[in-house]
């Protein structure tokens, strides 16, 4: 039944977060766009280029989805919501996230493509820049939470959400999170007008759309986590804890997408030299704070 | 307890598995990931086992490792692609000795030696993490520290040494062409 529950959740929001996509893009609201879109693709040819690495270009996308549906899979919606509450949750969130890469590897070199190639090994750049701003900030929530359960470091933010307790933490794992997802301003593995779709690219049909599908549920999966490490998860007046899980992944998600839309493409040199020069000392500045501040007040 | 046991085998056969991919393969990049799920499958076999920071930790370090390997393999290899249809086996007869003793020593030392009576509890998942976190901090620290410094070392010297020195070759150049 929870399965069920949050599988629901979980798709239900990448659907809602697809409509207000199209809504932020061509300022028109559709509710059903995603279905006929998604419909538009199964109904298409799926070509498969000349000589492939077929392993690879088939299991791609299904990985990219197993990947995000495994990390939704360890975080708390409620109390009693979550699908399997790990002991080592926190760090079973970064495990399933590093076969994103894996995934996005495979799509690129899969279909035997020059753009689809560089996509792939670019975002293996972005992760030597994103990666150590994912774990360090992990780091400080599970220290002040003194666990690596998911539903501890919720209960930990009871009185003071991480977001208030630990803010640096939070820009620096944001940001992380949004050149995990590659979307917009780091989406330099598809990169619309400069690689032509990236590893995108070769993809067309069916295989398309479970590429997109797993893509904005990494979104969803990544805002969720956001929420649980820094919003207070559940935690909320009036409503139902569940309700507030997801209205919060949501706005996580929502502002997700306006950043991108706001922002240019940056470059992959400048990426890795922020996050190397500015982000990691930050990051290690941030887990110093959060010590001492454990260390302090009690 | 045979459930246990069952997913143990499994993810062991999936992990010898893999690692006969890596040499039957021609593709630097085929080879490359056959590794990583090998690895994966061990990370799962310590799952099984019930060590579950084991298991989740090496499931999460070979994912970037092998990737970053990947692309070593890519950038140095002759024919990364194994378009040539190279072989990726070396030295057979010497491997193929080396594999097999090294295959009845491990066999024996499993079957030989006394590993004691089974533990019947083991502690959950959290206790297991707590306590690996108190010993980390406190008897191995200094063992622990003294590697991280160490490969931290290494790892500055390998990136000094790789990075080409730039402008010492640029005047070359234009020396050259004056």
């Amino acid at each position: 039944m929870t399965v069920a529950i949050v599988l629901l959740a979980l798709f239900g929001s990448a659907w809602l977060l697809a409509v207000i996509e199209g809504w932020i893009t061509t300022g028109r609201l559709s509710p059903a766009a995603p279905l006929y879109s998604g419909l538009a693709h199964l109904g298409r040819e799926s070509i498969v280029p000349r000589s492939p690495d077929r392993v690879f270009f088939e299991a791609a996308p299904v990985l990219l989805m197993v990947v995000a549906v495994l990390g939704m899979a360890v975080l708390p919606l409620a109390p009693d919501l979550v699908i399997a509450d790990l002991g080592t949750g926190g760090l079973f969130i970064n495990a399933a996230l590093a076969y994103v890469l894996v995934a996005v590897i495979m799509a690129g070199w899969g279909p035997d493509g020059a753009y689809a190639m560089i996509g792939g090994w670019r975002f293996l750049g972005q992760l030597i820049a994103y990666s150590m701003l994912i774990v360090m900030p992990i780091t400080a929530v599970a220290m002040r939470a003194e666990s690596l359960v998911n539903t501890a470091i919720v209960g930990s933010q009871e009185s003071l959400w991480n977001i208030v307790y630990q803010p640096l933490g939070f820009v620096l794992f944001f940001i992380a999170a949004m050149a995990l997802s590659f979307r917009a301003p780091f989406d330099l593995p598809t990169a619309e007008g400069e690689l032509g779709g990236g590893v995108d690219a070769e993809y067309t049909g069916v295989r398309l759309a479970v590429l997109r599908l797993a893509r904005l549920t990494l979104v969803v999966t990544l805002a969720s986590t956001t929420t649980v490490f820094y919003l207070g998860g559940w935690y909320g007046p009036l409503l139902p804890p569940w309700v507030w899980s997801l209205v919060k992944t949501l706005a996580v998600a929502v502002s997700m997408m306006l950043a991108g839309r706001y922002l240019p493409r940056i470059r992959e040199a400048d990426l890795m030299r922020w996050c190397w020069v500015l982000g990691i000392p930050l990051a290690l500045v941030n887990i110093i704070i959060v010590g001492l501040l454990i260390l302090v007040v009690p | 307890m045979y459930a246990q046991a069952f997913f143990v085998a499994v993810f062991g056969l999936a992990a010898i598995g893999f690692g006969v991919v890596v040499f039957r393969t021609s593709s630097m990049v085929r080879s490359a990931l056959a590794l990583l799920f090998s690895q994966t499958a061990v990370g799962c076999m310590f799952l099984a086992m019930q060590t579950e920071f084991l298991g989740v930790l090496q499931i999460m370090m070979m994912a970037t490792e092998m990737s970053i390997m990947a692309i070593f393999m890519v950038m140095f290899m002759m024919d990364p692609g194994g378009l040539g249809g190279m072989d990726m086996s070396h030295q057979k007869r010497f491997s193929i000795g080396a594999g097999v003793s090294a295959a009845i020593v491990a066999i024996a030392v499993a079957l030989l030696s006394d590993w004691g009576p089974a533990a019947e509890q083991v502690p959950d998942a959290e206790a297991q993490t707590r306590a690996l976190g108190v010993e980390l901090l406190g008897r191995s620290m200094m063992i622990f520290e003294t590697a991280g410094i160490t490969i931290l070392t290494a790892m500055i010297a390998a990136t000094a040494v790789a990075i080409p020195v730039k402008n010492l070759a640029g005047k070359d150049d234009k020396e050259a062409s004056e």
